[in-house]
């Protein structure tokens, strides 16, 4: 398992936004972003930046503790210790107060046309 | 002990201060104690490249495995529908599949299983060629065998082939007599969820879900003792979402970490 140095998030919120900072977990440990900029509001892209430092067996971004929060899409890079950076690309989902999003992917596999 | 996580465990909740940080070499305990249990869900995970354009010839793509020798070849076509392939022997193949033999004469091979699209070579580690090299030439081996018009199967392949029933009683056999006894003590258990043909699919619940070495469980467990119990047992696949549920590494803290 490698430790995660750096995770990088860019997330196009859909319909309904998020009305405070948004903050992940990593092993159920919750913490701030370190960098925020753009909106989260309606509509709108957010670019954050964290550094957990850790070794992730669990990496969950919050969902928000009232109502809903559409998310259409979500660029995450992570700058892990065993390689250069590897970025996954998620679709759209929904959060509320009782859920959070699993952010954590190991680095996708190679794949080559034989 | 890091000075986040005694405060963590004497104030029964989790420190939200990011300079403190989490720990790194040691596994922090989610279930211990948190802000908020919460469900975690997934989003669908979005492809990174363009697919490839259609064409006439075969198109294969190789993935290398990371964790251990092997390359899964996925090929724009069903390879074996209804059924699936393991061998582990160039014996084997030759008695069941002219396929499977081609990929073991072509040297480093340690076994083969062939499903639907797919076909998963484990090789052996001889340090003489590259993984991608590796790759390419059995994706070259399976093109060249697919195009010549050779069978995937011998004919008899079905011939011998139990029921899906009998499938069903032997790897439920197995999971009750040997291997859920075998893992209780981790509070572990599998359960058979179905078996399509000679495949089988598995969920491993308890103290397996979620559990870094139940791969290791997965392979030098279960299979053994379903290929033991069904010699003509093709894929094993595991549909357990490692990832779910609101606690799947740990349920209670380690011993002598709760006070």
């Amino acid at each position: 398992m490698p430790r995660l140095e750096t995770l990088e998030m860019t997330i196009e919120t859909g319909k309904r936004g998020l009305d405070r900072a948004p903050a992940y977990a990593i092993n159920g440990h919750q913490l701030d972003f370190n960098e925020i900029s753009g909106g989260n509001g309606s509509r709108e892209t957010m670019r954050l930046v964290g550094s957990p430092q850790s070794f992730p067996h669990s990496l969950t971004l919050t969902g928000p503790d009232d109502g809903f929060w559409d998310i259409e899409k979500i660029e995450a890079s992570f700058h892990v210790s065993d390689g250069g950076p590897y970025t996954v690309r998620l679709g759209a989902v929904t959060l509320d107060r009782e859920t959070c999003l699993n952010l954590w992917y190991d680095r996708p596999p190679q794949l080559l046309d034989v | 002990m890091p000075t986040w996580f005694a405060k963590q465990v004497d104030e029964n909740k989790f420190a939200a201060d990011p300079a403190e940080g989490p720990a790194d070499t040691e596994q922090s305990v989610p279930g211990a104690a948190t802000h908020r249990q919460r469900r975690v869900i997934h989003a669908p995970l979005l492809a990174s490249a363009p697919a490839v354009p259609a064409g006439s010839g075969i198109r294969i793509k190789a993935q290398l495995g990371s964790l251990e020798k092997q390359v899964v070849l996925m090929i724009d076509r069903p390879v074996l529908t209804g059924y699936s392939f393991w061998c582990a022997s160039p014996a084997d193949a030759a008695n069941w599949s002219p396929l499977a033999l081609a990929l073991f004469d072509s040297g480093g091979v340690a076994s083969v299983l062939i499903h639907e699209n797919n076909i998963t070579v484990t090789h052996q580690d001889t340090g003489q060629e590259s993984d991608d090299a590796m790759a390419r030439r059995f994706g070259q081996l399976v093109r060249v065998h697919l195009e010549s018009g050779l069978p995937t199967m011998a004919e008899c392949f079905l011939a011998t082939m139990p029921s899906e029933e009998q499938v069903k009683e032997a790897l439920q056999g197995a999971i009750d007599d040997e291997i859920n006894p075998g893992i209780a003590a981790h509070s572990g258990e599998i359960t058979l969820t179905a078996v399509k043909g000679n495949t089988a699919y598995i969920k491993m619940g308890g103290g397996c879900q979620g559990c870094a070495a139940s791969s290791v469980t997965l392979r030098q467990g279960v299979e053994q003792s379903f290929r033991t119990a069904v010699p003509q047992l093709g894929a094993l696949l595991d549909e357990t979402d490692h990832a779910a549920g609101r606690n799947p590494f740990f349920t209670v803290l380690p011993a002598g970490m709760g006070t």
